[in-house]
């Protein structure tokens, strides 16, 4: 049980506060409510190069790391398609210092063509290391336009095209800012030795006299259904073939995202997963397998996905994969399973919340999504789930016409 | 906007380090044990460690596999069965074979405690290395060589490791293809004979611990006994290779990866706290020198780092970046140069400082909480030491001026000894 204080500011910040004294570190968190789905079509990329330049120093602080690491601080910051995240852990004597620092980026940056240079090459540098210069590394790059014709989700968050990151200026980062970045588009939680008294009377101090600001409505356009199967056949030098496939699920409210998060975890959630035990270790159809659901808020995706053995057939791989699906219901040991990933999930959440960091990006998150007592839920709502529900999870999201399949060809096989 | 005045708060000195006591018993069969208690939560971290990394192989892969198969069959589990009642308690198994150690650590729930070392027991002292087993893993261990093999950061490493320490010894050795057939369950039943012994294990356990766990323990593991085996000593000679600039070529990479750096001291040399102040000013941080030169100035790189790292038998120290290959002379050019710097110009007060205190908070980091305790704990016990080691790399980061980070750097950063690795 995570037990926080929650604050709302005049300016229209939100604050969470769990206080835990074991340790003698803070974690700060700080969430804006903007990602990659905010973009325009024309410019994307834009929000993760923010958040390189969020670093480059803000109105009254020429440098951010260089304060933080002089009171022993730590941090670093995450883009994906929804949200824009910062976090540092501090020793607890000097977490004043981290209100400071986060506030004043807050307020205002300290926006220069020579930062802005700078980090556009980074960012360069970064989308060839992920996606160009690993093997099936821009395999994403392919499913995301395939999954999604009309919504943002569209393109990854490093950018649709090198060519948007290349040509930003100056004044559309300034606009984006203006737009997206403000006290009432943000959640700041804090986690660890801070009493919530303290916590409340600093983020009034610090961020209390940011204005609110004018926030860019979010207009986005909805995926329409999916009624034909879609499949791309790639072929590259790889060591070996691949198969990737998504189907299209429910928001991340939705109610059967827990069924279907279980539903992947009997599949692939360790080695006992079923995939895992039925292609890898019995079939030795693939030398690894995986499935997940994305936590997009907006209406997410399945993925399954695995690298073939040599000499194995990439469409009876295909029927493979959807075999061991459609027959999960009614196969043996199903009750056990069942069980088994819920106590695997209910172990998992309290190794994840030993750590501060944890539990103050989750609690950000859960307030994002409307909820913060969501925190303390997931347990039993993933708990609740019953073999029923699985089975009509699987009759309703695994169909032929819904899925996205990318054949990832190695031409070394041929 | 009210009349806050926005400038740095006072800042406090980062408090002592607050290092928890290590309990310390014997199992009835003198096994060391070491306890952390630490946490809020009824959750434990078990780690068993044996002496059975690489250097002891006779063949390549002989560690690594052995290791791997200890999950895939026991004298009363299947592997199927092992695996599915580890995740029916919610248990957490990681498998590991470095280059001095290898062995398991399990994270789990305290109520599972007795059902966890009971399996822990099978997992390590009951392997049967199914053959079925054994050949499945290879093939696939086989795929993820040859994608291992496509990224130029792994060949790069594996090149650096080579040079560094002689293709012939272990800690150098670069695994091929070959390798992957010659393993069979014999010589597995036989290295794990020889290094899965009570003799060379010890145990070290972290969180909340478990009232119940000496005991426990005697009973799953106290009575466990082993053959003395003579073991020959290899006799493997580190000796780095002639050539100091090799390029590995990879057609069609985008990045080329680049790895500089040497064999040097250890944990248990004195100069070894200084030499990882000095590491950190280079490359060890956000703020250190390479990253700012080469990310945040010339926006090379996504990432550039230093690394001192402590084995058995040696240390090693490699600076690590992937650059465009346009980039690439001219980054490794500004790394010599900053290498130089280090050597002639003093550290400003002000670096000194955030290096300082930036290290400091990491020492809080480095003891927050169960797992990180127990981590910390095992780098230093495998070189004979205690938590007390960690007062004197405290005592040396609030010591050590600028003079002493000129005089390291020359004595371990010398240019012309460093292998240059470059793979693209």
């Amino acid at each position: 049980m995570i037990k926080f204080n929650r604050f709302l500011l005049d300016n229209g910040l939100r604050v969470l506060v769990h206080e835990d004294k074991s340790t003698p570190l803070v974690a700060m968190n700080v969430l804006y409510d903007v990602g990659s789905r905010d973009e325009d079509p024309g410019l994307t990329g834009l929000a993760h190069l923010f958040e390189h330049l969020m670093f480059g120093g803000s109105v009254n602080i020429p440098e951010y790391d260089l304060p933080l690491q002089m009171v022993g601080g730590e941090n670093n910051a995450f883009t994906n398609n929804d949200f824009t995240n910062y976090y540092l852990t501090i020793p607890s004597s000097n977490i004043e210092t981290g209100f400071w620092l986060e506030s004043d980026r807050m307020l205002n940056l300290d926006f220069s063509q020579k930062n802005l240079d700078t980090q556009k090459n980074v960012v360069i540098e970064e989308y060839n290391q992920r996606y160009l210069n690993q093997p099936y590394g821009d395999a994403i790059l392919k499913l995301r336009p395939m999954a999604y014709k009309v919504h943002p989700y569209r393109w990854p968050t490093i950018g649709m095209d090198i060519s948007h990151i290349e040509n930003i200026d100056l004044d559309q980062v300034k606009e984006f800012f203006f737009s997206h970045y403000a006290p009432n588009n943000a959640i700041l939680s804090l986690t660890g030795n801070i009493n919530p008294d303290h916590a409340f009377n600093l983020t009034n101090k610090w961020f209390g006299p940011i204005e609110k600001r004018n926030v860019n409505e979010r207009k986005i356009p909805a995926e329409p259904h999916q009624n034909e199967g879609r499949i791309l056949t790639i072929e590259k030098d790889v060591p070996s073939n691949a198969l990737y496939k998504v189907w299209h699920i429910g928001p991340r409210n939705s109610t059967d995202f827990y069924t279907l998060d279980l539903l992947t975890d009997l599949l692939a959630g360790g080695e006992s997963g079923r995939l895992y035990t039925e292609l890898v270790r019995d079939k030795k159809l693939f030398s690894e397998i995986n499935a997940y659901i994305t936590s997009d808020i907006d209406p997410g995706l399945i993925f399954v996905q695995g690298k073939l053995m040599k000499g194995i057939d990439i469409q009876f791989a295909e029927e493979s994969v959807n075999k061991v699906i459609n027959n999960l219901p009614d196969s043996d040991g199903i009750k056990d399973e069942m069980e088994k990933v819920k106590n695997k999930f209910e172990s998992s959440t309290v190794f994840t919340n030993t750590s501060i960091l944890n539990k103050a990006v989750n609690l950000a998150f859960c307030e994002l999504l409307g909820n913060p007592e969501l925190i303390n839920r997931e347990v039993d709502d993933y708990r609740k789930v019953n073999l029923d529900m699985v089975n009509d999870a699987i009759t309703r999201y695994f169909v032929p016409s819904n899925c996205s399949t990318l054949y990832y060809k190695s031409t070394r096989n041929n | 906007m009210g009349n806050l005045q926005r400038v740095q708060p006072p800042v406090f000195p980062i408090e002592k380090i607050n290092i928890p006591e290590v309990q310390s018993v014997k199992l009835n069969n003198e096994v060391p044990v070491y306890m952390i208690e630490s946490g809020t939560e009824e959750i434990m971290r078990l780690e068993f460690i044996f002496r059975a990394g690489q250097i002891n192989e006779y063949l390549p892969l002989l560690s690594s596999t052995t290791n791997m198969m200890l999950t895939e069959g026991s004298q009363n589990y299947s592997s199927e069965e092992l695996n599915r009642l580890l995740d029916y308690y919610g248990a957490f198994i990681s498998l590991s074979a470095e280059k001095d150690c290898a062995g398991i650590v399990i994270f789990f729930l305290n109520k599972h405690i007795e059902k966890i070392l009971e399996l822990s027991r099978e997992i390590l002292f009951r392997p049967i290395f199914p053959e079925e087993e054994l050949d499945s893993l290879m093939k696939k261990r086989l795929s993820w060589y040859n994608e291992s093999r496509e990224k130029v950061q792994n060949l790069a490493i594996d090149q650096f490791f080579e040079s560094v320490f002689g293709k012939h010894h272990p800690y150098g050795y670069q695994i091929k293809e070959k390798d992957f057939e010659g393993i069979n369950p014999i010589l597995l039943k036989d290295f794990h004979m020889k290094y899965y012994t009570p003799d060379s294990m010890t145990i070290i356990i972290s969180g909340k611990v478990h009232k119940r766990t000496t005991e426990l323990l005697n009973k799953y593991f106290g009575d466990i006994t082993s053959d003395k085996i003579y073991i020959e000593d290899p006799e493997n000679i580190l000796k780095g290779e002639k050539k100091k600039k090799i390029h590995v070529t990879k057609s069609g990479a985008v990045q080329s990866a680049i790895r500089i750096g040497s064999a040097t001291i250890n944990k248990r040399h004195p100069d070894y706290p200084g030499l990882k102040v000095l590491d950190t000013v280079l490359g060890g941080y956000f703020g250190s020198r390479l990253m700012k030169n080469i990310r945040e100035e010339k926006g090379f790189t996504y990432g550039i780092s230093s690394f001192v790292s402590s084995l058995d038998l040696a240390g090693y120290k490699v600076i690590s970046t992937e650059v465009s290959r346009k980039n690439c002379r001219k980054t490794i050019d500004e790394i010599y140069k900053e290498i130089r710097l280090l050597q002639t110009v003093p550290v400003g007060k002000e670096e000194m400082t955030v290096v300082k205190n930036y290290m400091s908070g990491e020492m809080v980091r480095m003891f927050d909480g169960p797992f990180a305790l127990a981590e910390s704990f095992k780098s230093v016990w495998e070189y004979g030491f205690d938590f007390s080691y960690f007062y004197s790399l405290v005592e040396k980061i609030n010591t050590i001026d600028p003079d002493e980070i000129n005089q390291l750097a020359r004595t371990y950063y010398n240019i012309d000894e460093l292998y240059e690795i470059t793979a693209g």
